[in-house]
């Protein structure tokens, strides 16, 4: 049994931001987000045991490494302060987030700060696109390639077909509902943006193919933005829960956690996964591990999920792979309904990807803060009533990393 | 007593091929309401279908627009629709021609909206059946209103208090706009306030360059875009509308900062409107070889390069610590510089701040409203983050040494210590430019 991992809030930035207009270096942003989360959490810097930093890129997009050691400079108390940063494309966010978590239970710090963040409106898309490539094997895969990550996903959705039959129309309603879900939420990128079913589901002039059967409305967006959350022992969060007048069982915990990686390759994992019921197996077995330590007998004990829908079709993917359908038979939640906002079981009341913004290395942690916020009755406009336990999954590369967490009181 | 349940299924914008009126109407076609845009002829309505439709980047939202003629379709057009809405050029004698048309042919419930961003919406009622009066509000959308979310909604004393309730939510609900109600007074909120700033540092260029004052009120102190840059921007016969407007019919603390000067009214008779008119210019102009600036003594323009001197240095600390996001420490040297382009530049924030939150109770009846329009509406950072930034009691004690009017909102602040900011989901760090 090992010690459990309190969760005590945290800060988003407006993911509609483009910091490069602002003229802003990462470390501004990476100063907000903390800040932000101090004051939304009212924790003392002194607090902060350690500090663990979730980035993709930031080599290639803003020519600077090495982030943990910015921590340090955005508060005096944080001089001293042990940091690392943590890498694995999309996932990083989640990988900082397991790093952090593992040292609460390991008994090393009381109080841990989780950021995930990433600037990459820095350059065009085109140099971008090629950027996101080294999340998956650049040499097989991306060098030459324009944009190649549509490429392998709308591959992900060939996939499908394949196996088990798809329809656009399917992956034309989860765009839909992400953008209609982002409307609802005051940090989603597209909050403001006109969206609607009948637009993505018509390929046009302004709803063009970029790779494959994706368009531009199956895609997330390149997206400035970064996330702090704090995570603590039993004993800090007792202490925390006393001073806010709070029952220790008010606090939200890490109920359960799923890491898994498969081979980068995207031939490679269908390969693996050809005799498989699913597409992504590891994937699936990242769910399953997360469900099995949270003690949950099945998926429809969640209250919500939010999952990684870089592109519609790895939504598509997740609403298998989490267990709503059978293998292959995602559309039917589409159909039913099941995943809408006033659904059985939504996913992403946040927006998502797609809706909410992707910025690579925030991700992972942007989901577990919104997991927070549901759970903790805080989510204002994207609340989903009496939300008990909801789901992150978040995956590097194409399907290659699998990050999965099971938040709940 | 039955209770009328109101739903927009049919909106009408007159002026459809303006900048205003295709923008409007894009966030109504925008929001799936099938929308009629009108103009002169059906070719100018339907280049403002085509504008529309770009600004959303969807076919879906042109397929909503129809298109129509004054002359041919006024008529059929609003007697079905359940919101007209006017964006004919900002001059009352042709609005009026408009209404009286409208005011022949709506339906009974109709409510009629202008985009007027400053003239009396009382006025505009004047003449108008009860039921059109009853019916008429102004909204103002700001350019270009598919990005632009602040908006405010303006009734006048004949308004029905059930339209007023009713546009507010459908503003808010359906178009996903920042609503900020205003008194039916000149300018409105953000204009008054917007306009104030920019004219006062129109005026202070001609003493001190235009390179100096936008150098000096720059995006380090909280805004996307230069003053003098932001009036090109605008177009200099709107901002002439605007500031006569109100220098003619306001009499408060900002009265002097009004008068349009005379430079630039000698250089819009010559017809330089700024952005608009690239060949003449604004305070800046580009030709095939250089950016020029305009010298405001000579009414001539010379390169930038040749005019430009490097900032002073508490301007260069301040977007150093903004670039780092040390905003309070940025504001800090902003409160502490010496020096009298110091002085100058704390006279315009402050008095932005100043004049701002003095038009509570006035023009609008919270601090807040004053800090949404200028924020969504202008984007520049709302006085309230500038007295948070700087400290409540700083705030005061600067407005005093400068002799500027310390609101009391500011003195209330400063004496309980608390933020005066209250919206917790806005990143305030984005209103300050590096």
């Amino acid at each position: 049994m090992t010690r459990p991992v309190y969760i005590l809030g945290g800060y988003q930035t407006d993911f509609a931001r483009n910091w490069t207009k602002e003229n802003k270096h990462i470390s501004a942003m990476m100063r907000e987000a903390v800040e932000g989360g101090l004051g939304t959490t009212a924790l003392d810097p002194t607090d902060i045991g350690v500090g663990h930093v979730g980035n993709f890129a930031a080599e290639l997009y803003t020519m600077q490494g090495h982030l943990g050691a910015f921590l340090v400079d955005v508060d005096p108390a944080f001089t001293g302060l042990p940091t690392a940063r943590h890498e694995a494309a999309c996932a990083s966010g989640s990988i900082a987030l397991l790093a952090a978590s593992a040292e609460i239970e390991a008994g090393r710090y009381d109080c841990a700060l989780v950021l995930g963040v990433e600037q990459m409106k820095t350059v065009n898309p085109t140099v971008g696109g090629d950027y996101l490539g080294t999340a998956a094997w650049y040499e097989r895969e991306a060098k030459g390639v324009q944009f190649p990550f549509p490429k392998l996903f709308g591959r992900l959705g060939d996939e499908y077909d394949k196996r088990y039959g798809l329809k656009d129309d399917h992956l034309a309603h989860i765009s839909a509902v992400n953008y209609a879900n982002a409307r609802r939420n005051p940090k989603a990128q597209t909050r403001t943006w006109y969206m609607s079913e009948e637009h993505a589901r018509c390929q046009s002039k302004y709803n063009s193919v970029i790779g494959g059967r994706i368009k531009v409305t199956d895609c997330s967006q390149v997206t400035d933005g970064a996330v702090s959350l704090f995570l603590a022992s039993e004993g800090f969060a007792s202490r925390y829960a006393q001073r806010r007048g709070l029952a220790l069982d008010r606090l939200p915990r890490i109920l359960g956690w799923g890491h898994r990686t498969a081979p980068l390759a995207f031939d490679d994992k269908m390969a693996e996964s050809a005799d498989d019921d699913y597409i992504l197996p590891h994937t699936r077995q990242a769910i399953v591990d997360a469900l099995s330590r949270a003690g949950l007998d099945n998926v429809w004990d969640l209250s919500a999920i939010e999952t990684h829908d870089c592109f519609t079709t790895s939504e598509y993917m997740a609403i298998d792979h989490f267990g709503l359908t059978a293998p292959g038979e995602s559309w039917k939640a589409i159909e039913e309904g099941v995943i809408d906002f006033d659904g059985k079981l939504p996913i992403n009341p946040s927006g998502g990807l797609i809706g909410c913004g992707h910025p690579v290395g925030a991700t992972g942690v942007r989901q577990v803060l919104d997991a927070y916020n549901q759970v903790t009755d805080q989510a204002g406009e994207m609340q989903v009533a009496s939300a008990r336990k909801v789901a992150t999954l978040n995956l590097g590369g194409s399907g290659t990393t699998s990050c999965v967490f099971v938040i709940g009181r | 007593m039955s209770v009328m349940v109101r739903r927009i299924e049919n909106v009408v914008v007159l002026g459809a091929n303006g900048a205003m009126g295709s923008g409007s109407g894009e966030v109504f076609a925008a929001a799936g309401i099938p929308t009629t845009f009108l103009a002169r002829t059906r070719d100018k309505a339907e280049a403002g279908r085509a504008r529309a439709q770009q600004m959303a980047k969807a076919e879906s939202v042109g397929k909503l627009i129809r298109v129509g003629s004054y002359e041919a379709d006024l008529a059929a057009a609003v007697s079905q629709a359940d919101l007209i809405f006017e964006a004919v050029s900002e001059d009352l004698a042709v609005k009026q021609i408009y209404f009286e048309q409208i005011d022949r042919c709506r339906k009974p419930h109709a409510i009629v909206a202008t985009v007027s961003s400053g003239l009396s919406i009382a006025a505009m009622a004047a003449g108008r059946s009860d039921s059109f009066a009853r019916h008429f509000l102004g909204i103002h959308f700001f350019n270009p209103p598919n990005v632009i979310v602040g908006c405010e909604l303006i009734a006048h004393a004949g308004t029905a208090p059930e339209v007023i309730a009713f546009v507010d939510r459908l503003l808010a609900d359906v178009l996903g706009r920042e609503v900020v109600r205003t008194t039916d007074t000149p300018a409105f909120a953000g204009n008054r306030v917007g306009f104030k700033v920019l004219n006062e540092v129109a005026q202070l260029a001609a003493e001190h360059g235009v390179l100096a004052l936008d150098a000096l009120l720059g995006p380090h102190t909280g805004r996307a875009m230069a003053p003098l840059a932001t009036i090109d921007f605008v177009g200099w016969d709107v901002h002439r509308a605007i500031v006569d407007n109100l220098h003619a019919n306001t009499r408060d603390e900002g009265h002097d900062a009004f008068a349009l000067p005379r430079y630039m009214a000698e250089l819009i008779a010559a017809g330089h409107l700024g952005t608009k008119t690239p060949d003449k210019g604004g305070f800046y102009r580009t030709d095939e070889a250089h950016h020029l600036a305009l010298d405001p003594g000579t009414g001539r323009y010379r390169p930038v390069s040749e005019l430009a001197v490097d900032p002073p240095e508490f301007v260069q600390e301040m977007k150093r610590l903004h670039r780092v996001g040390r905003y309070r420490q940025a504001m800090a040297v902003f409160a502490e510089a010496k020096g009298d382009q110091a002085d100058l530049m704390r006279r315009v924030i402050l008095g932005y701040i100043s004049y701002g939150l003095n038009r509570v109770g006035e023009v609008v009846e919270r601090p807040r409203d004053v800090d949404r329009i200028m924020g969504f509406g202008f984007n520049w950072a709302p006085p309230s983050v500038l007295v948070d930034v700087i400290g409540a009691r700083r705030t005061a004690t600067l407005m005093d040494q400068a002799g500027i009017p310390v609101p009391a909102v500011v003195i209330d602040a400063a004496e309980r210590g608390q933020q005066l900011f209250a919206e917790p989901q806005v990143d305030t760090g984005r209103f300050f430019f590096a």
